[in-house]
């Protein structure tokens, strides 16, 4: 069928399309919670707009690494949600082995947030980007203990072929399915900067990771900057969501409610957490993230003795 | 000579011969300059010359060969797959660290040093090299090895007079010597046992197979002291600093790589091999990689700190060795043809980028005079091209896309991966750990190398620089190998051929599958592509939108506070400090900070400082201790030269004694 071959690129736009209302419908969520009106759904993508028509100013110290690394960093985020699946639609890229490069070319894009954070010159920028450079480095094992695990128990090696070889036979796969899901979870919070490790709402520079680093940036960077930050939330929530698409019983249709409905419902549970929770202390993220990563070590003890 | 691997025999004989010839004009010539500018000229020439005879070779030509096809002057110079392997490598790395050495040593001309020696001892290094991985003969093996590790440390002592340099050296000499003397046990154990002195004839019978624990630790141990696997790493972050920066380039990027080359070697000796021995090496691999990546995190000195990354990327390329081993253990070609890939293009991609990065050092240092990275600063408004070149290496060394470090780590993931596909069981458990402990260790490598480009190249300069010079031979050495690092990382399918031809030569058996060709590659190739097209067009369209809606420069955000100083920058130990606190036990991290608490406060400090536990904790307490046994037997000691005529006498009497009874 013709519609096959188009499933990948109509996947990737609706990412990029939907991300920032995704985000915003967080936001609004939250708002409401709260006990506020909030913005509007569709306010991050009035935001984008206003920040793409906005002159652009850089710091006197930076170098080309500032002007190139908003564009690594929205090209890269793209190529990993290209990798994703939507449902039972094949993804752009899908092959044997993407699990590894998924993982490595948002390492990329970290590589260069990080030193792009640094060639401002300034302690503020140094000091988030001493912070992400750390924290990534306890991200790193969650995503091998959640994604990595099921696909080792699997056999297989491609994202939407890992996904769709979970089922639902098993208790106690199910189980370390439903374990794995909260790894990701927790993976999801750290790697998108959202509470309790990261607030994306404060402009307090010392307390911050992600949006510390890119405090000097304005214009089409910051517009390239804040779009990618949606897509790496999204891709995140997918990751995520698609732990339950075994549910739609390989129906392309149910597929797509469950990739609607698992959104609803993630962008719910991220409000409520970030309402109810504080932000942990600097200090305290790591042992967070080592829990994940013990959890993960746990999980696959147990459901591999229990087989 | 029929079936000879490469077609021209004379080709190969006449480069090393005008190789040789390179030393004559420094024993001729009185001019120290002209005298080394042509000697290196020739050097060159016959360098290239090898390369070219190397690459024209079957290896690297689409046609097919056989284990039986080799290189054959004589029974003692002989190369098959592997050998005509890492002479390449060999010959690939000297060529760019020759044409650097045209503007490198020019300094030391410049400041009336002699360098006629070191420039000998150089051309002799590159020699024994490439007859270390061509010998076939036990003692010829021996020779070049000790003549290989002598020159080296002779090199070393170019700037004799520093105090470092003596320590560093000291180092390297005593390291070099305990491993040769286990190369001598391993050697003569292997003779005795198959009564012959060249390699290709051993090949162990089932009577001998209970020799195999033996020789497997012995060459693990003998060759794992030269490629600086943890704990027998501690003689390498003293010395690779300390040596000339071709030098430390030529150490780090392909002298540890003999080791890796015996260990390689020694498994087609030691078949079948047991399956523990894939795990300690496994073990012992991902140990060196974490602890190695971290110990370079807490330095300071940017030598020191790539040498540390050398111990990283052994691990890696161990790691890959020891997931081919588990494959042979279990016979299953699948996962050796992975796992062997993997740390043969590591080697090379290893040999490639360290040696980009230590010769990109080397230009920094010679216009700072300093090593120490928290005197650096903002050297990309000075160089952007140098800092663009350390940039792709610091990239590719971090195993990120798109560079060659993304493709053999990516290899060695896949063989994971594919070990806990076919051994059931436990597997999946154990080879998800050590997955983990890789990412991890990406993860470090990431913190290190932003670490320090950030701190070297960019924000402002923390001390003043008069002048930055680089010369064209700087250009053309480290662009040349950024340019492999881009071309491995981009299109790596030529190199996959290579590396699997010399799997099939030698490793598994002829019939070998194509895992590493049926990899995909092509998609590999289309997505790193298109992440560089969809940089360049964003690129363009972000020049036009500067155009539409402006773009300017201002000084950066400070609350307010104009006056920022350079001082006030993020420096190397405060980025990593949160890092490095986590293991401080280990990496004896040691912080002083003295900051005042008054009104009006005094000036504060930090520093921070790690020393290496193997070395401070184990191999000088150890030493101190042999010191105090030996005192005992001071009393030995005669000044009278008779007393010592008498102990030899003594100890010959001894030995024939062993001798005899022995036979």
């Amino acid at each position: 069928m013709d519609i096959e071959i188009l499933q990948g690129p109509i996947a990737i736009f609706v990412i990029i399309g939907i991300a920032p209302l995704f985000a915003g419908f967080i936001n609004k969520q939250k708002a409401i919670l709260t006990g506020r009106i909030g913005a509007p759904v569709l306010q991050p993508y009035y935001d984008l707009l206003r920040l793409f028509r906005k002159e652009t100013i850089n710091a006197k110290s930076s170098s080309f690494i500032s002007q190139i690394s908003p564009l690594i960093n929205f090209i890269v985020i793209i190529v990993a949600a290209a990798m994703l699946p939507i449902g039972y639609w094949k993804p752009l890229i899908s092959f044997n082995g993407d699990i590894i490069l998924f993982a490595y070319t948002l390492g990329l894009a970290r590589f260069f947030q990080i030193l792009a954070a640094m060639d401002i010159g300034s302690s503020f920028e140094g000091m988030g980007a001493s912070r992400e450079a750390t924290f990534a480095l306890f991200a790193e094992p969650i995503f091998f203990f959640t994604l990595g695990s099921v696909a080792f128990i699997s056999g297989l090696t491609s994202i939407y072929d890992i996904y769709h070889s979970i089922r639902l036979d098993n208790i106690s796969y199910i189980v370390f399915i439903i374990i794995c899901s909260i790894s990701a979870f927790i993976l999801a919070i750290t790697e998108c900067s959202r509470m309790p490790v990261d607030d994306p709402n404060t402009h307090l520079e010392l307390t911050m990771i992600h949006e510390v680093m890119i405090l000097d940036n304005s214009g089409f960077d910051l517009f390239l900057y804040l779009y990618s930050s949606y897509i790496k939330l999204f891709i995140y929530a997918i990751l995520e969501i698609s732990f339950f698409y075994p549910f739609s019983a390989k129906s392309y249709l149910l597929g797509i409610v469950i990739f609607i409905v698992g959104s609803i419902i993630l962008s719910l549970t991220l409000a409520i957490v970030e309402t109810i929770t504080s932000r942990f202390k600097m200090k305290n993220i790591p042992q967070y993230l080592l829990f994940a990563t013990a959890i993960g070590i746990l999980n696959l003890l147990i459901y591999t003795f229990t087989k | 000579m029929n079936n000879s691997l490469i077609p021209g025999n004379y080709l190969f004989i006449s480069a090393f011969v005008i190789q040789f010839l390179a030393i004559v004009p420094l024993t001729i010539l009185k001019n120290e300059k002209k005298a080394f500018v042509i000697s290196n000229f020739i050097l060159l020439i016959g360098l290239v010359l090898g390369l070219i005879s190397t690459l024209s070779s079957k290896l690297f030509s689409f046609a097919s060969f056989s284990s039986n096809d080799t290189l054959l002057f004589s029974n003692w110079i002989r190369l098959d797959g592997l050998g005509l392997y890492f002479l390449f490598i060999i010959q690939l790395v000297a060529i760019p660290t020759v044409i650097y050495n045209f503007s490198y040593l020019q300094h030391y001309i410049d400041q009336k040093r002699s360098i006629k020696s070191f420039v000998t001892f150089y051309i002799i290094l590159l020699i024994s090299t490439q007859f270390v991985v061509m010998a076939n003969q036990a003692i010829l093996f021996l020779v070049s090895w000790e003549v290989m590790s002598m020159s080296a440390y002779l090199g070393m002592l170019l700037e004799k007079e520093k105090e470092e340099v003596q320590k560093g050296s000291f180092y390297y000499f005593v390291a070099s010597h305990l491993l040769v003397f286990i190369l001598y046990i391993f050697f003569f154990l292997l003779h005795h046992q198959t009564n012959s002195w060249l390699l290709s004839d051993y090949h162990l019978t089932a009577a001998t197979i209970s020799l195999i624990p033996i020789l497997f630790i012995l060459s693990f141990v003998g060759f794992g002291i030269k490629a600086g696997f943890m704990p027998f790493h501690f003689w390498l972050p003293q010395a690779h600093p300390i040596a000339p920066t071709v030098l430390s380039a030529f150490l780090s990027g392909v002298i540890i790589k003999t080791g890796i080359y015996g260990i390689l070697r020694t498994f087609q000796f030691l078949k079948p091999i047991p399956e523990w021995c894939g795990w300690l090496i496994l073990v012992v691999s991902i140990f060196s990689a974490i602890f190695g990546v971290w110990y370079a995190l807490a330095q300071h000195d940017i030598k020191r700190l790539l040498a540390y990354h050398s111990i990283e990327n052994i691990g890696i390329i161990g790691i890959g060795i020891g997931i081919g081993f588990i494959g042979s253990a279990n016979n299953l070609p699948v996962i050796e043809v992975l796992g062997f890939g993997g740390a043969l293009l590591h080697t090379l991609n290893h040999a490639i980028f360290k040696s980009l990065l230590f010769l990109g050092s080397g230009v920094i240092y010679q216009n700072l005079g300093t090593r120490n990275i928290e005197l650096m600063g903002g050297l990309v408004h000075r160089a952007k091209y140098l800092a663009i070149l350390f940039l792709i290496g610091s990239i590719a060394i971090s195993g990120i896309p798109p560079f060659n470090g993304f493709i053999s780590e990516f290899i060695i993931y896949t063989g994971f991966f594919q070990t806990a596909k076919e051994l059931k069981n436990y597997y999946p458990l154990l080879m998800l750990l050590f997955v983990v402990g890789l990412a991890f260790v990406g993860g470090l490598a990431v913190a290190c190398f932003t670490k320090i480009n950030s701190i070297m190249f960019l924000g402002t300069e923390r001390k003043e620089v008069k002048h930055f010079h680089i010369s064209v031979f700087d250009y053309i050495s480290l662009g040349i190998l950024a340019l492999l690092c881009i071309v491995i990382g981009f299109y790596p399918q030529p190199f996959i051929g290579i590396v699997n031809k010399v799997i099939s030569n030698g490793f598994v058996a002829a019939n070998s599958p194509s895992a590493l060709l049926n990899m995909n590659w092509l998609s590999i190739t289309i997505i790193f592509s298109s992440i560089l097209f969809g940089v360049i067009v964003l690129y363009f369209a972000k020049m036009q939108i500067h155009k539409r809606y402006g773009r300017r420069t201002s000084a950066a955000w400070s609350c307010g506070y104009e006056n920022q100083s350079p001082r006030m920058q993020y420096t190397a130990s405060s980025f990593a400090d949160e890092l490095n606190t986590i293991p401080k036990t280990i990496l004896l991290y040691n912080k002083k900070v003295d900051s005042s608490k008054r009104v009006i406060p005094k000036p504060s400090s930090f520093e921070s400082h790690s020393s290496d536990f193997v070395d401070n904790k184990i191999v000088l307490p150890g030493y101190s201790l042999l010191g105090k046994i030996i005192s005992k037997i001071e009393f030995l000691s005669r000044t009278d030269i008779r007393y010592y005529i008498a102990f030899i006498l003594v100890m010959i009497i001894i030995y024939s004694f062993i001798a005899f009874l022995w036979i």
